[in-house]
């Protein structure tokens, strides 16, 4: 086992594992319940989702469900793996995890990798898809919160260009797949690293001006104007051919308004349970959730989500170095990214990009990101007095 | 960590916050703000509502034999969500226009019918012959979603008999459904145009069936969440005989192929006789029996819609305007029989006795007039001699009535005296008989006359109304008109003793178990004073004209031997036209059950043609073997 060998690197075991049975006292249950409490929450929504169309088509209206669930147990194993083995380790093997990371997303360019609805962004094992873009953004975090404690708080325009090289790799590699929604979520978490780690304000300016302008503007216009979203949108995303994204936006709006403050109740969902929204198992689960539990269920969602966030930056602000903090910092930007731009486009306040909702977004390779990311966070803020 | 990245922790502390803020803020516009609008349009995407129209009521004589009824014919229809995911769709298209031979286009056009409902099988094909049903069933895994259904058809077990008192139905059009879309009309249903189908709509047409049914996003259906079965519509029941219409249309037709072998006496040119009207009552309460009119046209051309230039032959007046009920929508200058009212009015009014004899000497010259039109003369130039008001009836004295129209006009307090007795009848105004497009007739008077020429004193030049025109109205000339139904009625009121009743078509209104939705009982609208002396010796001369050696219609109602007829021969004058065969008459003479009259276009002498019809008629409905309608040979 990986974490076998990379403690006895550290030392004599017994020392070792005195830390570690200390570490476990400090960990947070508060984010491990919101967790559970999301993945949960996800598990019915997705079986709400899927269950009259898999019946439809003769097969186990549970598929999905068993599959998700499956992922989430292998999250769990995932989350406290990631968190046993004390994250200090990472900080010297940063190279490692950036090569390994490239290599994967070349990898899937190439013929290894399979196409699936029009992207070229995932490898077939045995009937799973692996996604290495998902994993590659646990992957990244380490490496900028690495390279940011380096040089931390001293951070000029050549140590600023490097992190935004180390960022553009992999991003560029994801935007061929082409994936935007992806890669714009590694541009946030290479945004909120350097924030913390002391970019001066004229770096973010720089950054802005460079990247974000242009999104920005997307998400102004597209509260404006309908025609202008779907055009924009289109542009962005050439996947998304502009009528069937209008719609997809209408009925994704209808279903959540309609949902009032009550909801229509579990599993009456008409929007949601007879196919009027579009991926509602994958990327727009969130209409599920505000059609059938309303203003009541989607509001304690995000309140959850609030709470996860907050245990989050809570880990970051306790860490014991930079390096630590800046992981949190890291997961932060990622999952307040995610659960923003994935929320707010069901809801019309954001573009239509393929972006799932973290713990709620059916899919293995992005349930085991989130798990792996919280068990960062999770060693991080434990080891804070080790 | 440095107090540094403390504040910048915080400011990304903030950015969160701001975000969730912004989520939630968007969660309560759309969920409690918006929500409303949200809540209709799912629901409109998921329900839909498929309409099934009721059947039509049927329509049925007064013995309860149909009249109009429901067909029940193959149609093909094809079920879009069975074909719509299939992949042989385009053969079992090609297979299946091939079959009906309508061509692929053709089918395609009916399948993007508008006015079918796409979550029910779209019929393309009507009364399709047995053996290509018989096909389809035998090759039914060649055409899936291919099936046959029977529909209901409106159908007419009489063929045209009473066609124009029912009247037909067709596709309701554009401006009608935008007119009575609160009703609950909806594109392709059928609505009643004209006859009893058009006054009897709401009867007839009863209340469509709705299924609503919960849709998926490809649009299919996934169940059915409510299903109201059409409520038939009611049927109705008419006054009307089957036997007696018949009779009357049979009757009339034979009577106008007769006045076509005779010729007329000014140029010699056979009668044109191109149309007619008989109408047939009950006096004793206005109820129509028999209504009849000819040109007529077969009702069932309407049922798989009517070509538009079939439309306008059916309407055209120079080839006979066949959908034209002239038994209430032509008006007829009424010619002797009109003596009828010109008698009870002079009368009544004491200018003459009954009793009271003058000479005619076969012409009559209007006071203080000048020339030659100032000298007229009865028919044929015949001299009756001494004549009283029974004997100018049987043997139609012209001289008698110019001589009381004159005096109309001449002596005081009598001026209107004509007219107010017409209206009394009825004539001039609507009858008020439940059908479409009754046209009033009109009964002339010194207003009317200056009105007329100030309105368009080209057409009409003179304004004064002269001795003449009294002397023409007292012979049924001049302006006046009536329609066969205001003539029947009119002898049926004298023949009744005064009672004049709004003639009545429909009987009462019947669900389809048979229970009374409503009566339409018979309505007395007022009554005529005839004083008895008066009454018998009208009476006594309208016998006389059938049964009399010197009556009009003597040798039409020769060897007659069925119910004792009063009745009153006309021949109309009419401007450029051959001249009107008329009759009007009730039997039995001293409690009649029928009241007729018979009006024929351009057919000679009343006595000729047009009592031949009604005596035919007397026969059938007086138990005698009705013969056939053979020509007399009176004047009038």
């Amino acid at each position: 086992m990986a974490g076998a060998t990379m403690t006895r690197q550290f030392g004599p075991g017994l020392a070792a594992r005195r830390r570690a049975a200390t570490a476990w006292r400090h960990v947070d249950i508060a984010l491990v319940v919101s967790v559970l409490t999301c993945v949960s929450l996800g598990l019915v929504m997705i079986y709400s989702s899927t269950r009259t169309r898999l019946a439809e088509q003769g097969t186990d209206p549970a598929f999905y469900l068993k599959r998700q669930a499956a992922f989430v147990v292998v999250g769990v194993v995932v989350m406290a793996v990631t968190a046993l083995v004390d994250y200090r380790v990472l900080q010297n093997r940063a190279p490692l995890v950036y090569g390994a990371m490239v290599l994967a997303l070349l990898a899937v360019l190439s013929p290894l990798g399979v196409e699936r609805k029009g992207q070229q962004a995932s490898f077939e094992l045995a009937g799973f898809q692996l996604q290495p873009s998902e994993l590659a953004k646990v992957g990244l975090i380490v490496v900028l919160a690495a390279y940011g404690s380096l040089h931390g708080a001293d951070l000029n325009w050549e140590r600023v260009g490097v992190a935004v090289g180390l960022a553009a790799v992999p991003v560029a590699l994801i935007y061929l797949q082409p994936d935007l929604g992806t890669s714009l979520v590694f541009l946030v978490i290479l945004l909120g690293i350097l924030l913390v780690a002391g970019a001066k304000g004229r770096h973010l300016l720089a950054l802005l001006a460079l990247g974000v302008v242009p999104v920005v503007a997307v998400v102004q216009l597209n509260v404006l104007q309908d025609y202008q979203l779907d055009r924009l949108t289109s542009f962005l995303d050439p996947q998304n051919d502009t009528r069937r994204a209008a719609y997809n936006l209408n009925q994704s709006k209808t279903a959540i308004g309609s949902g009032g403050v009550l909801g229509k109740g579990l599993f009456a969902g008409t929007q949601t349970n007879l196919s009027y929204v579009p991926e509602q198992h994958t990327d727009f689960i969130f209409t599920a959730v505000g059609e059938q539990l309303g203003l009541v269920g989607s509001g304690l969602l995000l309140a959850v989500y609030g709470l996860l966030a907050w245990r989050v930056w809570r880990a970051a602000a306790l860490a014991r170095d930079l390096f630590g903090s800046l992981i949190c910092v890291g997961v932060l930007s990622m999952f307040v990214f995610q659960v923003f731009e994935n929320v707010g486009m069901t809801m019309g306040i954001m573009p239509i990009t393929g972006i799932p909702l973290p713990f709620l977004s059916y899919g293995g390779s992005s349930t085991l990101a989130a798990f792996a990311a919280v068990g960062l966070v999770l060693n991080v803020r434990m080891r804070r007095f080790a | 960590m440095s107090t540094n990245a403390h504040v910048r922790l915080s400011v990304i502390a903030v950015v969160v916050v701001g975000l969730f803020s912004a989520m939630f803020a968007r969660l309560w516009y759309l969920q409690v703000l918006d929500s409303n609008s949200f809540i209709a349009a799912a629901s409109a995407n998921e329900i839909r509502f498929v309409h099934t129209e009721a059947p039509r009521g049927e329509i049925r004589d007064r013995r309860g034999r149909p009249l109009v009824v429901n067909k029940r014919v193959e149609a093909i229809t094809v079920d879009l969500a069975v074909l719509a995911g299939h992949p042989d769709r385009n053969e079992v298209l090609g297979r299946l226009a091939t079959l009906l031979e309508i061509g692929r286009p053709e089918l395609d056009k009916r399948l993007a019918d508008l006015r079918h409902s796409r979550f029910r099988p779209v019929p393309v094909a009507e009364a399709v012959p047995e053996h290509k049903v018989t096909y389809l069933a035998e090759h039914r895994t060649d055409f899936p979603g291919v099936q046959s259904a029977i529909i209901a058809q409106r159908s007419y077990p009489n063929g045209s008999i009473a066609s124009h008192l029912l009247g037909y139905v067709l596709e309701i059009s554009a401006e009608k459904l935008q007119e009575r879309k609160a009703e609950g009309y909806r594109l392709g249903d059928a609505i009643g145009q004209s006859g009893i189908e058009l006054v009897h709509e709401r009867d007839l047409r009863g209340v469509a069936g709705v299924t609503k049914l919960q849709v998926d996003a490809k649009g299919r259906v996934l169940s059915t969440l409510d299903h109201q079965p059409p409520v038939a519509g009611h049927d109705v029941h008419l006054t009307i005989d089957l036997e007696v219409q018949r009779l009357a249309e049979e009757s009339l037709l034979q009577g106008l192929e007769v006045a076509r072998g005779l010729r007329d006496n000014e140029e010699g040119r056979p009668f044109v006789a191109p149309a007619g009207a008989v109408v047939v009552l009950d006096p004793s309460d206005g109820s129509v029996l028999a209504m009849a009119s000819y040109p007529t046209y077969d009702p069932s051309e309407f049922v798989a819609g009517l070509p538009p230039e079939r439309y306008r032959e059916l309407v055209d007046d120079t080839k006979g305007a066949a959908l034209t009920n002239r038994a209430i929508q032509s008006g007829y200058a009424p010619g002797s029989t009109f003596k009828l009212v010109t008698a009870a009015a002079a009368t009544e009014r004491g200018m003459v006795d009954p009793r009271t004899t003058i000479t005619d000497r076969g012409s009559f010259t209007i006071p203080s007039c000048r020339g030659e039109q100032c000298t007229k003369r009865n028919a044929g130039g015949a001299a009756y001699g001494s004549v009283n008001l029974s004997r100018s009836l049987t043997v139609s004295s012209d001289v008698y009535f110019y001589d009381l129209g004159a005096r109309f006009w001449l002596e005081k307090g009598v001026e209107d005296g004509m007219q107010d007795t017409a209206k009394a009848y009825g004539l001039g105004s609507r009858t008020g008989i439940s059908l479409p497009s009754e046209r009033p007739g009109l009964i002339p008077d010194p207003d009317l006359k200056k009105r007329r020429h100030a309105e368009n004193p080209v057409a009409f030049p003179e304004g004064t109304w002269q001795t003449g025109d009294s002397v023409n109205m007292a012979i049924g000339q001049g302006d006046v008109l009536v329609t066969p139904l205001q003539l029947a009625s009119t002898y049926a009121t004298f023949g009744n003793g005064g009672s004049v009743f709004r003639p009545r078509v429909a009987a009462r209104v019947v669900d389809r178990q048979g229970n009374t939705v409503r009566e339409e009982p018979a309505a007395k609208v007022r009554t005529v004073e005839v004083s008895p002396a008066v009454d018998e010796a009208i009476r006594d001369g309208l016998r006389g004209v059938v049964a009399d050696r010197e009556g009009t219609a003597r040798t039409a109602f020769a060897g007659y031997s069925a119910m004792s007829v009063a009745g009153k021969t006309g021949t109309a004058q009419v401007t450029s036209k051959q001249d009107s065969a008329i009759f009007a008459a009730f039997a039995p003479v001293n409690a009649p059950r029928y009241a007729i009259a018979v009006v024929m276009e351009e057919s000679g002498f009343g006595g000729a043609v047009a009592a031949p019809v009604a005596r035919r008629i007397f026969e059938g409905v007086g138990g005698q073997q009705p013969g056939s309608v053979f020509a007399g040979d009176g004047f009038d």
